[in-house]
């Protein structure tokens, strides 16, 4: 199974990046929700996997009985997602923004801040 | 309070007039005070033979020119401003010529370079003014980075920055690998500040500046300073054939290129400004000699150069100031209106000229006598300082012949001028006749200490009015001949080369500007052009190449992949793969946004199998949040068409992302997962910590101040969004 | 716990700014009241930090490197104090550039948001609270660009945002492969982890997301392209925070990353460090001589400046590190100044372009020394902070073996004098065209600057006070077992 986990990894990336270089803004969002969708899962793996238990103590002990899952990748995994969500937020609201306010979603006609040269 | 400046000159004149003695009994005076230990950096000052020389010349004649500049500018409200500028330039110069520690020598060089073009550009809204203020920052600037180079490379090698250490291992020096590289930096930068061929054209440039500011530093001062420096580092980098021939030849060409350009000009400025190079070539060329004569010649040279030069350009300026122009057809007949400033030209030309009995004489017949036996070719030496010594004699009937005699001619109604313009090129012009009778003091006082610093020994200095009759006298006699031959025929000679058009080094410069101009242009233009596409795939491509870089350069040694899997997760993982296709390749927003969807909960599902439920319930939670808002700020977007030609570069440079992260990923899972940080958690979380989710216990308790910033980025980036919403209203109206 | 401060005051005073947003006095004196405390706590952890060693704490109690650690060096100390400093003069500028509407919308809180994250970059000492504190002050800086921006800011933006989160999300998975491959994210315990491994795919590897990742932040060729989209489109005092404190943060992480966590020697990554950063120098300054607008120009002269800084950390000798540390600083202050002087030409003038602006030289003369200073500065000449900076550049060059180097640094400092003097040209000594005049600048404009150039103008002076400070952090970075038993020896 890890090398499953390994291979969707890559094709989040694969895919991510292949939108993103789309320079459609809308499309260039996928590609980064799939790529922080990848990053957390790389995180997830590279902690080692372990099929089934939870990370949990049980009352009365004072450390789990049995071999639980890697608790710390788990913990970054859930900072990670949901410092991801703010960035996302904001990223959808810009791109509303900057959709509404240059009249176009493709990235390469935006050039308020760059105009072209006049040559 | 104008007068100011010169009562401080005159004062540091006779401070330093106080040395004289000392240093002429060849003691000197040094001062230091650290300012970098760690670097060995002082702020080191000494006084010897050669600095007294300097500080003199820049004191005495600085305080004449500040009395003339406070006249000058009498009724012009930017006098406190030009005499600050010309007051800073002053000290650099000073600093310039005592330091000891080639670093502060350094600061101070900067210091001028600075000050000249701020100096040079004081006319700022000329358009002139600014380029040639830039020209000149620019060339100096670049022999200034040079020479720090080659003055860190020489303390380096000598183990201090101190130049009186320096100078005392010349042979070790000269012996070493790095003196080559350390003569061309230095001489970079001597040849640019003292406007040597190739880098000459600033100079004329430079006469965008009023007419006491070039009088000053782009004659009497600071465009000797390279020779001040070739002068200091004689005896630590001189006598080799490198160091012989480069300045012999640049300082030839100076000469002879400034004292020709010299004849053509029409304004009296410009040619003085040529007349400089040649005296700069002159010295430049004399200091390639290697032999003492050539040195002693070089520093008596520099002295009549600075007296009679600067006495020129201040009379220059006073035509230019009484008879309204300073163009050579302008003026004519002037001496019966300004009988006193004819009298200063006469004298000061005659110097120049290098007639007996002025200094200007002994000078010329120094030099002659040091060329006949340089070490580099006599005769390429005494054929070139004949050559320009000649020219040099008709341009001096140029300025003082040819304003004062003839018809009269002149812009408005002339006069002699104020007691403050007059008195500072009187006093110089009659010193070169003074010094010219009474020379002996002169040498033994003055010349003989400076000349023991330039040769690196004991030196003597015995000059004389009359030597005899002998080969350097006749030259002497032979350049006067020609000289006024030449004067009589000089409206054809300036006609022919007035017609002439020689493409110049300063082609070189604007050629070499324009075509920095359009190097960066081009080059920016195409990295930055605006397009973010292009950003993107090179972002990707250099994050591929980083990655296979790691991976091709290091060991890597990857296990063979398992494939087996359970059924029900081998479902999971065909939804997350078939979602990511879809996503990838719809052209519906809203397929693509429920295959996000699909994605997310698939990974979520993921997370739930292996052991992860708080972090499936926050996937899902957020996932669910992202679709709602792409939903709702893409849904209310205006439909625009979304192109999906299949792009293969971009398909090419992601698949080798994706392999690259995978094989990353999969050389990392090969590796043995060191567990001892969970082991902590596991054993403290409920003791400790008091807590039984051990997830939640790093997050809240061990990794808190992860959390502290998480919490924070999910408030600002609210902040952010409102304003961002808030943004772009102009675009509106 | 001294530590600690810099940032929960920050965090505290964007709070406080938060809440007061609507009364714009209270704003105004929490803002300024944030600052000038940073600045007197930053004196105090260098102070500290300089007579007694490195300084830590370990967060909630847990011993490292189990919990998170603070760590305060001299190199993190020394920056601290420099932000603490931008920080103040960013702050007194803002209180007059700034328009009611965007102090409304928060714009203080997100200054000391920013400068939060900045601080907790600086002083932790785990990677993955690394990765954290870049993401506070991106997301902070995301809201500063495009407070109450228009077109331009917007498009700036969205290729600002959109770069960063690449990068970001480098950071983020190379971090996760790191954890993979060690088990630790203390970067003291990290150095031990990774010590002897450097030739692993999975090492190296980590290496290269964190080094693109870094990279990226830091503007450095061939993925500087969000830095000159962007930097000129907000409001000066933005942009200067921005110039001050950004890329430095990339470039502090690569300094420290990669001395303390990977080993460089023998590595591919020392010549890749070094070529990467002497293309950035030229392709930057390149930039710089091009362009036609103050910013513009300045931004480029960032990369040029980065690109400087990071050959000086891929040359690696004990001198180049301490150089690259006093150029860091000096670079810092001398940016926030020039980045606040092309706002106060845009006050006065109402524009920054050398088409519409001139004469200001010749209307007011000490505005335009007031930009000479640290114009010239930057250009290097003596005897101004940046004369040091070269000096100790050029000095670390000189000792390699070959000169090109030496040269490339010649030939950049050359075309930087070119740059400004460009800038001083136009802006100030061309006549005024349009004849329109100068409005009256502001005192809460001018008295940034002029602190920010007294301080340039001291450390020339005066080198020897930074100089020793970044002697001290460079032999930190040099040998790291100060810093590792710092943080690993439990202090209390």
């Amino acid at each position: 199974m890890d090398f499953l986990f390994v291979l969707i990894v890559g094709l989040l990336v694969t895919s991510g990046a292949y939108l993103m270089m789309s320079g459609h803004l809308v499309r260039f969002l996928y590609g980064l929700a799939l790529f922080s969708n990848a990053a957390n899962l790389a995180i997830f793996v590279s902690g080692g996997l372990s099929y089934g238990a939870p990370a949990l103590i049980a009352e009365g002990e004072k450390a789990p009985l049995e071999p639980v899952a890697n608790a710390l990748p788990q913990a970054l995994v859930l900072t990670a997602i949901v410092i991801g969500f703010g960035l996302t937020v904001f990223a959808l609201a810009l791109a509303k923004r900057a959709f509404a306010s240059e009249g176009t979603a493709l990235m390469d006609d935006m050039r308020s801040a760059e105009p072209r040269a006049e040559d | 309070m104008r007068f100011l400046p010169a009562l401080l000159a005159f004062m540091a004149t006779a401070w330093f007039w106080s040395f004289l003695p000392a240093i002429s009994a060849g003691e000197t005076r040094s001062w230091a005070w650290a300012w970098l230990p760690d670097q060995g950096v002082e702020l080191a000052l000494r006084i010897d033979g050669l600095s007294l020389l300097f500080a003199l010349l820049i004191t005495g004649i600085g305080t004449l020119i500040f009395l003339y500049t406070a006249a000058y500018f009498r009724n012009d409200d930017r006098l406190p401003r030009l005499l600050t500028l010309l007051m800073l330039f002053g000290i650099s110069m000073l600093g310039l010529v005592l330091a000891d520690d080639a670093i502060s020598l350094f600061v101070f060089w900067e210091g001028t370079t600075v000050t000249s073009f701020l100096l040079v550009g004081f006319d700022h809204n000329r358009r002139y003014a600014r380029a040639s203020a830039l020209q000149a920052l620019i060339i100096t600037g670049l022999g200034g980075l040079a020479l720090l180079a080659g003055l860190i490379i020489l303390g380096q090698f000598a183990g201090t920055y101190r130049l009186s250490e320096m100078v005392l291992m010349g042979d070790a020096i000269r012996a070493s690998e790095i003196y080559i590289a350390a003569t061309i930096f230095v001489l970079l930068g001597c040849f640019t500040k003292s406007a040597q061929f190739p880098f000459h054209f600033w100079l004329p440039g430079a006469m965008a500046a009023p007419t006491p500011v070039s009088a000053y530093l782009h004659s009497a001062t600071m465009v000797k300073a390279g020779v001040y420096l070739l002068m200091r580092m004689s005896p630590a980098l001189g006598g080799t054939e490198i160091w012989m021939w480069s300045l012999t030849i640049c300082g030839a060409i100076t000469m002879i290129v400034g004292s020709v350009w010299a004849m053509k000009q029409d304004d009296l400025k410009l040619m003085l400004a040529h007349t400089t190079l040649m005296g700069l070539g002159a010295l430049v060329m004399l200091l390639g000699s290697g032999t003492k004569e050539a040195a002693k010649a070089a520093v008596l040279f520099l002295l009549v150069h600075a007296l009679y030069k600067a006495a020129l350009f201040l009379s220059v300026g006073i035509l230019d100031k009484q008879a309204g122009s300073r163009m050579v057809d302008d003026l004519g007949g002037l001496r019966g209106a300004m009988p006193l400033s004819f009298a200063i030209a006469a004298l000061a030309a005659l110097s120049m000229a290098g007639f007996p009995p002025f200094i200007g004489f002994i000078g010329k017949e120094v030099i002659y006598e040091s060329a006949l036996h340089s070490a580099a070719s006599p005769l390429l030496v005494t054929g070139s300082a004949l050559a320009a010594n000649i020219m040099m004699v008709a341009c001096a009937g140029l300025v003082a012949i040819k304003p004062y005699f003839g018809e009269r001619r002149a812009q408005k109604n002339p006069g002699d001028p104020v007691f403050g313009l007059w008195f500072g090129p009187a006093v110089l012009a009659a010193l070169g006749l003074w010094f010219g009778l009474f020379p002996a003091a002169l040498g033994h006082d003055l010349l003989e200490p400076a000349l023991g610093a330039v040769t690196g020994k004991a030196a003597e200095v015995k000059l004389y009015l009359w030597h005899g009759v002998n080969l350097p006298f006749l030259l002497s006699l032979l350049t006067f001949a020609a000289g006024i031959g030449l004067f009589l025929v000089i409206g054809a000679v300036r006609r022919a080369l007035q017609a002439a058009r020689v493409p110049g080094a300063e082609d070189g410069y604007d050629l070499g500007l324009a075509g920095i101009d359009r190097l960066s242009a081009w080059v920016t233009r195409s990295l930055q052009g605006g397009r973010m596409t292009v950003y993107l795939k090179l972002s990707f491509a250099v994050f591929a190449g980083v990655i296979w870089m790691a991976i091709l350069m290091s060991n890597t040694e990857l296990s063979r992949p398992d494939f087996r899997v359970p059924l029900f997760q081998f479902g999971v993982v065909v939804l997350i793969l078939v979602s990511t296709v879809v996503v990838t390749f719809t052209p519906s927003r809203l397929i693509a946004i429920c295959a996000l969807g699909g994605v997310g909960s698939g990974i979520a599902m993921l997370f739930v199998m292996y052991g992860a439920i708080d972090v499936a319930m926050t996937q899902l939670l957020v996932e669910i949040l992202v679709v709602v808002f792409f939903a709702i700020a893409l849904l209310q977007l205006p439909r625009t068409p979304i192109s999906l030609g299949f792009r293969p570069f971009d398909m090419a440079l992601s698949v080798a992302l994706g392999l690259g992260v995978i094989v990353t990923l999969w050389a990392v899972l090969g590796t043995e997962l060191n567990l001892y940080l969970t082991e902590y958690f596991e054993k403290y979380s409920a003791p400790k910590a008091l807590g039984r989710n051990i997830v939640n216990v790093i997050l809240v308790d061990f990794r808190a101040l992860d959390t502290l910033g998480e919490v924070s980025v999910v408030l600002i980036a609210a902040i952010a969004a409102v304003a961002v919403m808030r943004a772009g209203r102009e675009a509106r109206k | 716990m001294l530590v600690a401060f810099p940032i929960l005051t920050a965090l505290g005073t964007a709070v406080f700014c938060f809440l007061m947003r609507d009364q714009r006095q209270g704003q105004m004196l929490a803002s300024l009241g944030g600052a000038l405390i940073q600045v007197a706590l930053a004196v105090a952890l260098l102070w500290t930090v300089t007579t007694s060693g490195p300084l830590s704490a370990q967060m909630g109690g847990w011993p490292a490197p189990f919990g998170i650690t603070l760590v305060a060096d001299t190199l993190s100390a020394l920056l601290v104090l420099s932000t603490a400093i931008v920080l103040l003069c960013v702050v007194i500028f803002s209180l007059s550039e700034i328009e009611r509407e965007q102090e409304r919308l928060g714009y203080q809180a997100l200054v000391h948001a920013l400068v939060a994250g900045v601080m907790g970059a600086f002083l932790t000492g785990d990677i993955f609270n690394l990765y954290v504190w870049f993401e506070v002050l991106l997301i902070s800086s995301f809201g500063l660009l495009v407070i109450g921006g228009g077109k331009a800011q917007l498009d700036g933006a969205v290729k600002y945002v959109g770069l960063n989160l690449i990068a970001t999300l480098a950071f983020l998975t190379g971090v996760g492969l790191l954890y993979g491959a060690t088990g630790t994210l203390n970067m003291a315990d990290l150095n031990q982890a990774v010590s002897g491994r450097m030739t692993e795919t999975a090492i190296l590897a980590s290496a290269g997301f964190l080094l693109f990742a870094y990279g990226a932040k830091s503007a450095l060729f061939p993925v500087y392209f969000w830095l000159p989209a962007s930097y000129h489109t907000p409001a000066a005092a933005t942009s200067a925070l921005f110039a001050a404190l950004l890329t430095k943060v990339g470039v502090y992480s690569i300094l420290r990353v990669f001395t303390l966590v990977f080993e460089t020697d023998g590595t591919p990554l020392a010549p890749v460090l070094i070529v990467a950063g002497a293309i950035t120098a030229v392709v930057g300054v390149l930039g710089a001589v091009t362009h036609r607008e103050i910013r513009r120009i300045l931004s480029y002269n960032i990369i040029s400046s980065i690109g400087l800084l990071i050959m000086a950390i891929g040359i690696d000798t004990p001198l180049a590190i301490t150089a690259a540390i006093f150029y860091l600083v000096h670079n810092m202050l001398v940016k926030a100044a020039l980045f606040l002087h092309a706002g106060l030409v845009l006050k006065i003038k109402g524009s920054e372009e050398f088409d519409k602006v001139g004469g200001i030289y010749e209307q007011a003369p000490w505005i335009a020394v007031l930009f000479l200073v640290p114009a010239l500065s930057l250009a290097g000449i003596p005897p101004l902070s940046g004369f040091w900076g070269k000096f100790l550049i050029l000095r670390a060059t000189i000792d390699l073996p070959s000169l090109a180097l030496t040269v490339l640094v010649l030939v950049v400092s050359l075309l930087t004098i070119y740059s400004v003097a460009r800038i001083w040209l136009e802006i100030f000594w061309k006549s005024d065209e349009r004849g329109e005049g100068c409005a009256p600048a502001p005192a809460l404009m001018v008295a940034p600057i002029v602190l920010l150039t007294i301080l340039t103008v001291g450390i020339g002076l005066y080198p020897d006070l930074l100089y020793s400070w970044s002697d001290s952090a460079a032999a930190g970075i040099a040998d790291p077992s100060t810093y590792i038993s710092a943080v690993m020896e439990d202090p209390s």
